[in-house]
């Protein structure tokens, strides 16, 4: 198990192997405890899941890497691959996403009203800025891009379709899309099964392992089948802590973990997806 | 300093009424997400009461009993805003649930509504309330003189905020209310009928509107836009002291009233209201978070 | 075939054309004695109210942000306008009411409107930065929704008392009175030229700004407004700075709302701070309402549509009933018709038809 070391200055020489390292992470939410001196280093290219019991904090850890909530102590930095590092905590939304994070949210969010094509084009890599929206057009590249996505999460005839009237996992997989089309480098998914039939869930596992060839993958996941096939490295986290790391096969065997999870902790069984 | 005093006085003055009118638009739009535009019409629904309520007594009730018709007015006023703040809700708002921007539309339609069948009933001037005669004057202390009517005024806000706490916080009605607020599907599994909380609520924030229109009719002329006039100062007073906190909005409803007043003391009145408009834009770059965030696990609601 | 579903596909233009046309063909009316002066100055005041809808139904209709203080930018652009016209009138002597209200000299604030372009830009340069500066810092915030329409609604009814305690600068409750056109007179039979030019002018500007907005919502810009208003967190992680967007479209909805109401005191001959008010401001947004929010042809038809009736029905003893109308069917309109009158024509009459021959063909299915 590689638990990171404690220390309050980053060691940024591992930034050849890791893409994104959360340092002494804490989240006190009126009095409640969150996360506490969460310590996790995610390696480039695989595809890290953090599973855990409902309250573990795996979502909140996400919204805290994205800007959604502040961290009450502690700091993220991100290493772009041929940049120099880039401290997340601290910035805006929209910047970090422009750094290159991406984040899908559990419940799909997609614009309702406007067509899977126009859903995609909005979310483009680059040209955020209001000028550029009025008179930059998107390039043959970027509609070549954007059909290649479509097409691997079978949405391409459905491009003038509006986002609204797909069906659920439909666009939770649009979502992905989204996000892909953004190029990032680091892509963040809460629960990107939920919702989700099996042929689906496995469809959404191959499409992980195949996006991970070009960007790191974070996942939030209950289902442990879907674990299982897709997952490079787990972080287990538990009443915000984080209790174990490693191969899925070495954290299942872990005692606490099943403890935990076996109901003698008081969490609840893996395969439960109560939200 | 007697100078300070009396600018401490009108500013508690002003803030109680200012409270009574904003503790009605808290308590709906915590329970139901609803802005209620016509929350102003209310108040003068109230104070129209009052009017009718003196011109009854002059008519048909000996001289001798005549002050008393405040009192039947107070009564009169809170049932007839707070009926028809039930009939509002039951015909209009409880199709709005959750449609914030939508109800304070329709809400506001209601308000045009209102406004002329006041100037329909009563004609566009204003009309005149005389003070009972226990108001007419006031107690001097030490150079500093307190009119009885605005005493009365800020004992009547303390009695009715006390009456809302009892009721809230010691009432069978009043835990219910607080479960709806708190978590409206819990509360209806454990079989509290959350339409009728909506309905008895929205109602009993209308009632205050209406005691309010009462002792603004102490005040000066009423017309129908006497309920505009006060309602701005509510409405940012319950976006200042955090939307759906009771407290927020008695702190809110205060700063509101203190700072309006204290800035006439050296400026014109209406260059007060813009000051502390920005006053408050800027308290807002400060301190937006707890009026304005919401934890939830999907992006937008 | 092909030029059928180019037609259904552009419907909201063409229906504003047609507007454009009957609009245009106004003036030829009045020569010929079938449309009244009057009415045909009230024209061109609804052609300003088109105008501030555009606007309006920019910010609300596609953004989702309800401004209920548009009528501050408007009145903004029409004092601006007024002043100009004031000093064209005294010859840029010192005004009436600035001697009653005590003063001996020209104020400072009045100087550049001795001059016509001066008078323009600051018509759309002061509206536009008090836009931009409230909006910074009310959309940086997070300020939306309903807070965002106290807070607008606030502005207006400060600006307004403002403007009322500021009488010897802007003749308080008053406003700016008997005022021309900027291209004189336009009332009598000898000024009938001037009017038409002018209703030309107006014209011209409502279709140039329709087919600016027009261009907007058709481009990403548009898209991205849409997907503020359906979902704005969504939108900051897809990489914008959304505030600064909303600040955009809400200087641009003021200074559209200026211009409007430049052109509203040219054929008004008076401002007063009465459009100034909050019922203005709502006013306004029930044109929106009414006519179609989220399209463009949509707020110009409710601005016609509501305005029209107002004036037909608002002259003797309906003067009250009108108020009872207005309010009421805003309140329908909210209640059942979200689209107003297109979304009807558009969504709501075909639903009804199809459920209709769904039925009838089922029926039939069943019996055969």
């Amino acid at each position: 198990m590689a638990r990171p070391m404690l220390g309050l200055v980053p060691d940024h020489r591992t930034q050849d192997i890791n893409v994104l390292k959360i340092n002494g992470i804490s989240v006190v939410f009126d009095g409640f405890s969150a996360l506490s001196e969460v310590n996790v280093e995610v390696r480039r290219n695989t595809v890290h899941f953090f599973i855990g019991p409902n309250g573990a904090g795996k979502t909140t850890l996400l919204d805290i890497i994205c800007a959604k909530t502040k961290p009450t102590s502690g700091t993220v930095y991100f290493y772009p691959k041929s940049r120099s590092p880039v401290r997340l905590t601290g910035m805006k939304e929209h910047s970090i996403v422009n750094e290159g994070v991406a984040r899908k949210f559990q419940v799909p969010s997609v614009f309702v009203n406007l067509t899977v094509l126009e859903n995609m084009i909005l979310s483009l890599k680059g040209h955020k800025g209001v000028l550029d929206s009025i008179f930059h057009r998107p390039e043959n590249d970027d509609f070549d891009d954007i059909d290649r996505i479509l097409e691997r999460v079978d949405l391409r005839e459905r491009k003038q379709v509006k986002a609204g009237s797909l069906a659920h996992g439909e666009k939770q997989w649009l979502e992905i899309a989204m996000q892909l089309v953004q190029k990032p480098e680091i892509i963040m998914l809460d629960e990107p099964a939920a919702g989700m039939g099996k042929p689906e869930t496995e469809k959404t596992g191959e499409i992980l392992r195949e996006i991970k060839k070009t960007c790191t993958v974070i996942v939030v996941e209950h289902d442990m089948e879907f674990v299982k096939q897709a997952a490079d490295t787990v972080t287990v986290l538990h009443e915000g802590k984080v209790l174990a790391e490693g191969a899925i096969d070495d954290v299942l065997a872990d005692q606490t973990v099943q403890a935990v999870y076996l109901g003698r902790g008081g969490g609840e069984p893996p395969q439960t997806n109560v939200n | 300093m007697s100078q300070v005093i009396n600018t401490l006085f009108n500013g508690l003055s002003l803030s109680s009424i200012i409270l009574l009118t904003s503790l009605g638009l808290a308590i709906t739009f915590g329970l139901m997400r609803v802005i209620n535009m016509a929350h102003g019409e209310f108040v003068m629904v109230g104070a129209y009461i009052t009017y009718v309520v003196q011109q009854l007594f002059v008519k048909y009730v000996p001289q001798s009993l005549f002050s008393l018709y405040y009192f039947a007015a107070l009564i009169a006023a809170f049932l007839a805003a707070a009926i028809l703040g039930c009939l509002l809700e039951k015909v209009v708002i409880s199709r709005l649930y959750g449609r914030e921007i939508d109800s304070l539309l329709a809400t506001s339609g209601i308000s045009l509504v209102l406004q002329q069948a006041a100037r329909s009933i009563f004609g566009s001037q204003g009309v005149n309330v005389n003070a009972p005669s226990f108001l007419t004057g006031g107690l001097s202390v030490g150079g500093v003189t307190f009119s009885y009517n605005r005493i009365f005024i800020i004992l009547l806000v303390a009695v009715t905020m006390a009456a809302m706490w009892f009721v809230i916080y010691r009432t069978n009605f009043g835990s219910q209310m607080r479960a709806v607020m708190q978590n409206r599907p819990m509360a209806q599994c454990l079989g509290i009928n959350s339409r009728r909380v909506d309905n008895l609520t929205f109602g009993l924030g209308s009632g205050l509107a209406g005691i309010a229109g009462c002792s603004v009719a102490l005040l000066g002329s009423i017309d129908s836009t006497v309920g505009q006039s006060y309602i701005v100062n509510s409405f940012i007073a319950v976006v200042l002291g955090g939307v759906g906190k009771l407290a927020g909005t008695v702190l809110g409803s205060g700063i509101i009233g203190f700072a309006g007043i204290t800035i006439e003391r050296f400026m014109s009145s209406s260059i007060a209201k813009a000051l502390v408009l920005i006053l408050i834009i800027v308290f807002l770059q400060k301190k937006p978070q707890g009026l304005f965030t919401i934890r939830s696990r999907s992006l937008d609601e | 075939m092909k030029i059928v579903e180019k037609c259904k596909q552009n419907i909201n233009h063409i229906c504003f054309g047609l507007i454009a046309v009957a609009l245009a063909i106004v003036p030829p009316l009045i020569s010929a004695g079938s449309v009244s002066t009057p009415t045909g100055i009230f024209l061109g005041k609804c052609i300003a109210f088109a105008i501030v809808a555009i606007g309006l139904d920019l910010i609300w209709g596609y953004t989702g942000i309800l401004s209920l203080g548009h009528g501050l930018y408007f009145a903004l652009g029409g004092y601006a306008m007024a002043m100009y016209l004031k000093l064209s009138a005294t010859g840029g002597k010192i005004t009436e009411f600035m001697h009653t209200g005590g003063l001996t000299e020209l104020p400072l604030i009045w100087e550049p409107f001795n001059n016509l372009p001066a008078a323009i830009a600051l018509m759309i340069i002061v509206p536009g930065l008090l836009a931009g500066i409230v909006g910074y810092f009310i959309f940086k915030n997070r300020v939306k929704g309903v807070y965002f329409s106290i807070i607008s609604q606030a502005l207006t009814w400060a600006a307004y008392s403002v403007f009322i305690a500021l009488s010897p600068y802007t003749n308080g409750n008053v406003g700016i009175t008997e005022i021309k056109s900027v291209l004189g007179s336009i009332r009598g039979g000898a000024n009938q030229g001037n009017l038409f030019t002018l209703f030309y002018i107006a014209l011209g500007v409502l279709i140039l700004i329709y087919a600016l907005s027009a261009y907007l919502v058709s481009t990403k810009f548009g898209k991205l407004l849409v997907a503020i208003r359906d979902g704005e967190n969504r939108t900051y992680f897809s990489g914008y700075k959304v505030s600064r967007y909303k600040n955009f479209v809400y200087v641009l909805s003021a200074v559209i709302a200026a211009v409007a109401g430049a052109i509203f005191v040219n054929f008004n001959g008076s401002i007063t701070p009465s459009q100034m008010t909050i019922s203005y401001s709502i006013t306004m947004v029930i044109w929106v309402a009414i006519g179609g929010r989220g399209t463009l042809v949509g707020a110009v038809l409710g601005a016609f549509i509501m305005n029209l009736c107002e004036y037909n029905l608002s002259s003797g003893a309906l003067a009250e009933v009108w108020q009872y109308i207005i309010g009421g069917i805003f309140c329908i309109a909210i209640l059942f018709f979200k689209g107003g009158i297109v979304g009807l024509f558009k969504e709501q009459i075909p639903a009804r038809i199809r459920k209709l021959t769904n039925r009838r063909s089922k029926e039939g299915a069943e019996n055969g």
